[in-house]
């Protein structure tokens, strides 16, 4: 395991924000701005848990999830993933679950939940 | 004829004893410990997003206050003004809120083998429901620091007391609801001037809702501790029941709990009175969150002792206030239930009306659902024995139940009617 964190976001604040966190942690913060960006950091490097914000600027988080569950690399169908929403819509948390996401967290994201939430899955190294 | 401002005659009396209106000392993030100024507009921590909590000199009141001399101000809320944060008497947006009796239940304790059974009934507060106290604080605050223009999401109260408060305080209010809250909190909301949205969706919905119109219009966001103050105004209710109990504690306090700033909020201000030298022994009471069902995020996190609450999916409750999928602040919610040796138990909505019909017959009591979910819980912790028969239990009342008639349809929440 590599503890490498990739984060789906295109809302700059909340990627530092995120980066911050979890470098302060011993993790590894992979980035894209993009949800057709993120499918493809995935696809390419070691990713060990992803991190995915829903309201992206060109597909949308629900369509990313739907792609990494059925990627051609089928690592992928098992890397855990935390769907990160600002809640504005009627049931972000269910159509994110159902789409693929092991975990909902709503913004604005509580730090001290964030680190509980991927040590879950990744180690702190 | 003179209108008196309770408040303001307290104040001459702490003038004329030479002491501040409030000794707050700062903001502190309950999560990462950053402090901020109380006297620059915040919301919650830009670090770590946590809530901040309002902290006070505690040694100046000490050596300042009186307990027994805040006991003879004159009645209400703002008599503690000195543990809380608003500096000028002239920002104090007060309707009567605070002060409302602790009842005790000889009936229903006779029935449930319970000598010291009590009620704190907040359903006296303006706008009949505790989310006065919160809001009068947040409210006062907000226009202290200058803000013009406030906007909430709400499950219900909350939206008609901000309503209330802010046409008091002029300023301008907006309200993200759902479309199905009780019918007398949009009406009291837009006869108080605001700006209602019926949302399609939860409270959570409405957040998201409320927080894109707030960071794009620059309206301020006064959401379940989303800012500093709410709080404030909540924990009052723990000093006055440390006063009628003879500044000792109950042993139990049962809480119907959405977003958590009434438990929060005591709990603090428990460690304050303790601080403060004030208790007459600090024996702390066993905190008992109390949620529907429906939607248990808290129930579901304390069984499994985790340290915050996973989103509820589907979230359905007729006691609205409930309706919460996941609290900002779960975290201390659920903290200070582990510190208290408390519980947490969910109930279900027949038992909820049986409850609700219980109070009303047996004491005389109409409390909204949430309410009536603290005597459904109890009775599941009496069958536990969880609770002892000689044990000082507070149950908790946030609201009347006449607010959740609704001449809209033939759901209404009613005892008689269901």
């Amino acid at each position: 395991m590599q503890n490498n964190v990739l984060y789906i976001e295109d809302n700059p604040d909340n990627m530092m924000l995120v980066k911050r966190a979890l470098e302060a942690r011993g993790y590894r913060l992979l980035q894209a701005a993009n949800g057709l960006k993120g499918v493809e950091v995935a696809e390419s490097q070691e990713v060990d848990l992803i991190l995915l914000d829903i309201n992206l600027p060109d597909i949308d988080g629900y369509e990313v999830a739907h792609r990494l569950r059925t990627s051609p690399k089928t690592s992928l169908l098992h890397t855990p993933i935390i769907a990160i929403t600002a809640n504005a819509l009627k049931g972000d948390a269910e159509k994110a679950l159902a789409a693929g996401c092991d975990v909902y967290m709503s913004k604005p994201i509580n730090i001290r939940e964030l680190w509980a939430r991927v040590e879950a899955f990744v180690p702190m190294p | 004829m003179k209108t008196i401002h309770p408040a303001g005659e307290n104040m001459d009396t702490i003038k004329s004893m030479s002491q501040p209106l409030s000794y707050i000392s700062r903001l502190e993030c309950s999560g990462c410990g950053k402090e901020y100024s109380y006297n620059e507009l915040h919301t919650f921590c830009p670090i770590c997003q946590s809530p901040l909590l309002p902290i006070y000199d505690l040694k100046k009141v000490r050596q300042a206050v009186d307990r027994e001399e805040i006991s003879h101000r004159n009645k209400g809320m703002w008599r503690w003004s000195q543990l809380l944060p608003v500096l000028s008497v002239e920002n104090q947006v007060f309707l009567g809120e605070g002060d409302t009796p602790l009842l005790a239940l000889p009936q229903l304790g006779k029935e449930l083998g319970l000598t010291r059974l009590f009620v704190k009934d907040e359903s006296s507060n303006p706008t009949g429901s505790f989310k006065a106290r919160g809001l009068s604080a947040a409210i006062s605050k907000a226009k202290e620091l200058g803000v013009k223009k406030v906007i909430i999401p709400t499950a219900g109260n909350a939206g008609g007391a901000m309503a209330a408060y802010a046409a008091r305080a002029g300023l301008k209010a907006h309200i993200f609801m759902p479309k199905d809250t009780p019918y007398a909190n949009i009406e009291e909301s837009r006869m108080a001037g605001a700006e209602v949205i019926l949302v399609n969706g939860l409270i959570s919905d409405a957040a998201g809702m409320a927080g894109e119109k707030a960071r794009a219009e620059g309206w301020f966001d006064v959401s379940t501790f989303k800012e500093p103050y709410r709080v404030e105004g909540k924990k009052v209710m723990g000093y006055e029941l440390a006063e009628s109990f003879g500044w000792k504690l109950p042993d139990v306090i049962i809480y119907p709990t959405g977003g958590g700033t009434g438990l929060v909020g005591m709990w603090k201000a428990f460690a304050e009175l303790e601080e403060l030298g004030w208790l007459e022994n600090t024996k702390r009471p066993r905190m008992v969150s109390v949620q529907a069902d429906g939607c248990a995020p808290v129930v579901r996190a304390f069984e499994n002792n985790a340290l915050f609450c996973d989103f509820w999916l589907n979230a359905h409750t007729l006691a609205s206030g409930l309706r919460v999928p996941k609290s900002f602040a779960d975290h201390l919610i659920l903290q200070d239930i582990y510190d208290s040796r408390g519980t947490a138990v969910a109930v279900s909505d027949e038992a909820i009306l049986e409850a609700q019909k219980q109070l009303a017959s047996r004491e005389g009591i109409f409390a909204a659902p949430e309410g009536a979910a603290t005597l459904a819980a109890l009775r599941k912790l009496i069958d536990t024995k969880w609770v002892q028969p000689d044990e000082s239990i507070v149950l908790f009342n946030t609201g009347s139940g006449l607010k959740y008639l609704d001449p809209r349809n033939d759901s209404t929440i009613s005892a008689e009617k269901k």
